[in-house]
């Protein structure tokens, strides 16, 4: 089967180098009109954000994006064909190169950047030329009528691309150096009452890596193209590469060209035009030359551009009847705010059956929470460690400084969401907001991969506390039973790396100072850290993300709300009055007050 | 975005590195030349220099400075010296190289010189796919390899696009290069640091104030706008945006024969602000005016944009337009305008709607019409 008709089959999905939201949108709106069910650009490498909010047809969606091509996760990488490479010319080599690297088997893509060396685009074709489908560099990009947009081809506004019916599948195969051009022609394929059965915009640049002949060579053997429709300008040779290939029978299906640039007759010396092959460097590469060479050859090569419209005309492969794309896709609004659906709002849960209770899931409330915050479904033993941590921080005693906060505020005469919310404000580095930096701190090592020993002396240099570490009571001697009941998970898996990390670094740190030890805040966010990685999958790029999102100082504010809404229901019931701190409890330094003389 | 050429003296510079002792000489700077005979050169880029009159040979270094005055008269600034290389002619051979997509290709003659023009028979042609065909191509040219490999490499480092020895003299393992010429690659400015910069790239001077107005504003912005003064007097002035449908639509006026009355060519494109666009079309327009042909017509054309936003860049070409329409409307010039591209209902509206106001209207299409017709409709009526 010819590569054209392969991709038809199966056109697979594209990952973008690079955010280019425009270009981005055309492609949703191409995939939307053609009627696919989802868009087929799977993802965005771009640093700085996580996901691209697109329209999809009236509607939107959220395109991921990821900071590296090795960052991608296996379940988006398994459908990525394609690249989209919309960086700057100086990008446009090494990105190129990661991207094949993390996808060697892709199909291809498209260079989009104008100014890519000419020593790089020898390099790139060198590498990959004779292996993949490239459009460019420069240039707008690779279509496939019905199938696949790659890049601005076509339009970039969703009433160009209803104009020229790029979302149907053709016959007619349009190539063109100049990417204006390529839309023109894509335009005027459609206004001749035919449709484009695929298009490569082989870009200005001297060097296309998918080069003029390839191209011609994928049109000759696609099945479903019946014609070529060639725009070419004067300078370089390639024409005579088509004159070549007619002659050597290579190339048979009927074919008309339009050589630009015969105006450069008129002036005085050779111009050098917008695109970087265009001027004329030896006589037989003027634009007269190259029509004459390609009119000998057989192909339809008129002088003038209306000529060559009535010849696209006359090409095979008209449509029975125009049908019209009834979609409207004016109008659209932008929403401001996105999320997702956190918990399945249509369906209740069925505790009671038959008068008599079911058997509830194991773990059923905390598995919930779990689930709520992650996206997913979790086993078993992550639901049973969310539970015993949870239970474990609903509450630490009265003393501690957001219990106080809350019951100071419920003695003031404040309602229960105001209570809690003093205690909760609490929360912070000092106090219960240490478990995401430990999460941080241990994922931090084990990517640095240095021994604990020197993990300590670069985390504590300048007298700072590592997140995780030491406890005011509990010491080397007498452990934290919170602590000891937790590090239990690590016997449910096969391999524990951020307990087993937390672990050393705790040895490092009691060699210097006993109260130094793991505190309950370093375990359970090491164990999570181990359970997330072996029991449901997570990335390390999964995790990162999580500790963005701060989800291990979830892990106290949710068990601690209950702590604190029970202190506040203590302080209403025994209703006190107004709380003032006794003057014994309270030093007032007043030498330091500084008066007037 | 393109190949640009070097000033000789960067070029051997660059080829030869410390054991280079050419000066290059700057009209207007100081320059020292110890005692000796030298060869004087005109270094800005022209092809033909013996021909011209543009090379001064065996020369002391008192005798240059009237050279250099003759040359000043002729409108040069730039000179290469170099001491004087005493030879035979029948050592002169020809010598190049250029980036093509296989590697470099590399033509070499032996009785080259100065006239190799006249002997394309006498070229080898061979193809470098990498370094390692240097061996080959010594042993075929006669080379040192070790200067093949040497060029390659500064070549490639530098990111030319195309180095010309001529002529070259091979001495046994010693290789002078009389005559040297470097395109570069522009795009590659960036990975060459400072091997060679903009005050190394000989540019063609823009001759006409407009030109050089548009040359001005192009270099503070990204978007791509050129201006090249055909015929101060012509008829048909353009206005025109993207690159292949600029020329596309050019070419329809040499194809009726009327390239002589090509008054501009030029384009605006890469989404230039309106702003941008009024300043261009205010050059364009001044050109257009100044202009002693009795028939004008204005052509403002283009293929279906990618990106340009019509509207925006129409409301700039509004703002230019409407300063000069109380002196088109009395030169009787009309406005002919075909385009395409995101928001092309509304630019078209709005000007359609000021040309009509203006009473400046020939007529304007959009991407549903050749995008040939509007510099059809001006011909027709410069014709009559």
């Amino acid at each position: 089967m010819s590569v054209i008709e392969n991709i038809r089959k199966s056109p697979g999905g594209i990952l973008s180098v690079g955010a280019h939201p425009q270009i981005f949108q055309a492609i949703l709106d191409f995939d939307y009109l053609a009627g696919k069910k989802e868009p087929s650009l799977v993802g965005v490498i771009v640093s700085n954000r996580r996901a691209m909010k697109l329209f999809w047809g009236k509607g939107e969606v959220l395109v991921p994006c990821f900071p590296s091509a090795k960052a991608v996760p296996e379940d988006v990488a398994r459908k990525v064909q394609w690249m989209l490479n919309v960086q700057s010319g100086r990008r446009t080599y090494d990105s190129t190169v990661s991207f094949f690297e993390a996808f060697p088997n892709a199909l291809g893509g498209h260079l989009f950047a104008e100014n890519v060396p000419e020593r790089h685009a020898t390099e790139l074709l060198k590498k990959y030329g004779k292996t993949k489908i490239i459009a460019g560099p420069s240039g707008v990009g690779f279509l496939i009528g019905g199938t696949l947009k790659l890049g601005a081809i076509g339009g970039t506004d969703a009433t160009m691309l209803s104009a020229s019916h790029l979302a149907e599948e053709g016959t007619v195969a349009v190539v063109s150096t100049s990417g204006g051009m390529t839309n023109e022609l894509i335009r005027d394929v459609a206004l001749a009452g035919k449709r484009v059965s695929f298009s490569i915009s082989i870009g200005g640049d001297r060097f296309p890596i998918t080069s003029l002949a390839d191209v011609l060579m994928l049109a000759e053997n696609d099945p479903k193209t019946k014609a070529i429709c060639y725009f070419g300008e004067l300078g370089g040779s390639d024409e005579y590469e088509i004159v070549d290939l007619i002659k050597a029978k290579k190339l048979t299906k009927p074919m008309i060209a339009y050589i630009a640039g015969i105006i450069d007759e008129a002036f005085d010396e050779h111009m050098q035009f917008g695109h970087a092959k265009a001027l004329v460097a030896k006589k037989d590469e003027s634009a007269r030359a190259k029509r004459e060479a390609l009119s000998s050859a057989g192909v339809t090569a008129p002088d003038t551009f209306p000529d060559f419209l009535e010849a696209l005309k006359k090409l095979p492969g008209d449509i029975a009847s125009d049908t019209v794309t009834a979609m409207d896709l004016s109008d659209r609004r932008s929403s401001i705010l996105s999320t997702r659906e956190i918990v399945d709002v249509e369906h209740g849960h069925e505790f009671v059956k038959g008068k008599k209770l079911t058997s509830a899931r194991p773990y059923a409330l905390s598995r919930a929470f779990l689930e709520a915050m992650l996206g997913r479904e979790i086993s078993d033993a992550t639901a049973a460690l969310g539970e015993e941590i949870f239970e474990s921080l609903i509450d630490h005693g009265g003393n501690v400084s957001g219990a106080v906060n809350t019951m100071i505020t419920a003695r003031a005469g404040k309602d229960m969401v105001s209570s809690l919310a003093a205690g909760l404000l609490t929360v912070g580095p000092r106090f219960g907001g240490a478990v995401n930096a430990a999460a941080a701190a241990w994922l931090e090592g084990i990517a640095l991969g240095f021994p604990a020993a020197e993990f300590v002396e670069k985390k504590t240099k300048g007298g700072n506390l590592l997140a995780g570490i030491g406890h005011r009571k509990y010491r080397v001697g007498i452990p934290d039973p919170r602590v000891a009941s937790i590090a239990k998970f690590a016997d449910l898996l096969k391999k524990h790396p951020h307990y087993d990390f937390a672990r050393s670094v705790e040895e490092v740190t009691t060699a210097k100072n006993g109260k130094l030890i793991l505190n309950v805040d370093g375990a359970m966010a090491a164990l999570m850290l181990d359970m997330l990685m072996e029991r449901e999958g997570f990335t390390r790029e999964d995790l990162q993300a999580l500790v963005q999102a701060e989800f291990f100082n979830a892990l106290f504010v949710i068990p601690r709300t209950v702590g604190f809404i029970s202190h506040f229901m203590e302080q209403k019931k025994n209703d006190e009055g107004l709380f003032r701190l006794p003057d014994e409890l309270l030093f007032v330094n007043k030498k330091n007050l500084k008066k007037k003389k | 975005m393109a190949r640009v050429k070097l000033t000789e003296f960067r070029a051997k510079s660059l080829i030869l590195g410390d054991s280079y002792n050419g000066i290059s000489v700057r009209a207007g700077e100081k320059f020292q030349i110890p005692v000796g005979k030298f060869v004087a050169k005109v270094d800005q880029g022209v092809k033909k220099r013996f021909k011209q009159g543009l090379v001064a040979i065996d020369k002391k270094a008192s005798e240059l400075g009237s050279f250099f005055k003759a040359m000043g008269k002729k409108g040069f600034t730039q000179f290469i010296v170099e001491p004087m290389f005493p030879h035979e002619a029948s050592e002169e051979q020809y010598f190049s190289l250029e980036r093509v997509r296989q590697g470099l290709r590399l033509l070499h003659a032996k009785d080259g010189g100065v006239s190799i023009e006249e002997h394309p028979e006498q070229v080898s042609n061979m193809i470098l796919a990498s370094r390692e065909d240097c061996a080959a191509a010594s042993r075929k040219t006669g080379i040192p390899q070790k200067f093949l490999e040497h060029l390659h490499d500064v070549f490639n480092d530098n990111f030319f696009a195309f180095l010309e020895i001529n002529p070259l003299i091979v001495r046994g393992e010693n290789v002078f290069l009389l005559d040297a010429a470097v395109l570069a690659d522009s795009a590659a400015q960036f990975f060459v640091k400072d091997a060679w910069t903009d005050a190394d790239i000989v540019r063609a001077k823009a001759k006409h104030a407009n030109e050089q107005a548009v040359e001005k504003l192009a270099a503070t912005t990204p978007a791509a706008l050129s201006l090249k003064v055909l015929n101060k007097d012509g008829a048909l002035f353009f206005l025109l945006s993207g690159g292949g449908g600029s020329i596309v639509i050019a070419d329809e006026v040499a194809a009726r024969g009327m390239g002589n009355l090509l008054g501009n060519y030029g384009e605006y494109s890469g989404g230039p602000t309106r702003e941008e666009t009024y300043l261009y079309a205010k050059e364009v327009l001044g050109l257009m005016l100044s202009s002693k042909s009795k028939k004008k017509g204005l052509i403002i054309a283009g293929g279906v944009a990618n990106f340009t936003d019509i509207k925006q860049t129409f409301a700039g070409i509004i703002d230019a337009l409407t300063e000069a329409a109380p002196k088109m409307r009395k030169q009787g010039i009309k406005v002919f305008v075909r385009r395409g591209g995101p928001n092309e209902a509304a630019g078209l509206k709005a000007m359609e709607e000021f040309l009509k106001k203006e009473q400046l209207l020939g007529s304007v299409y959009g991407s549903n019409t050749v995008i040939t017709q509007a510099v059809e409709d001006a011909m027709d009526i410069v014709e009559e």
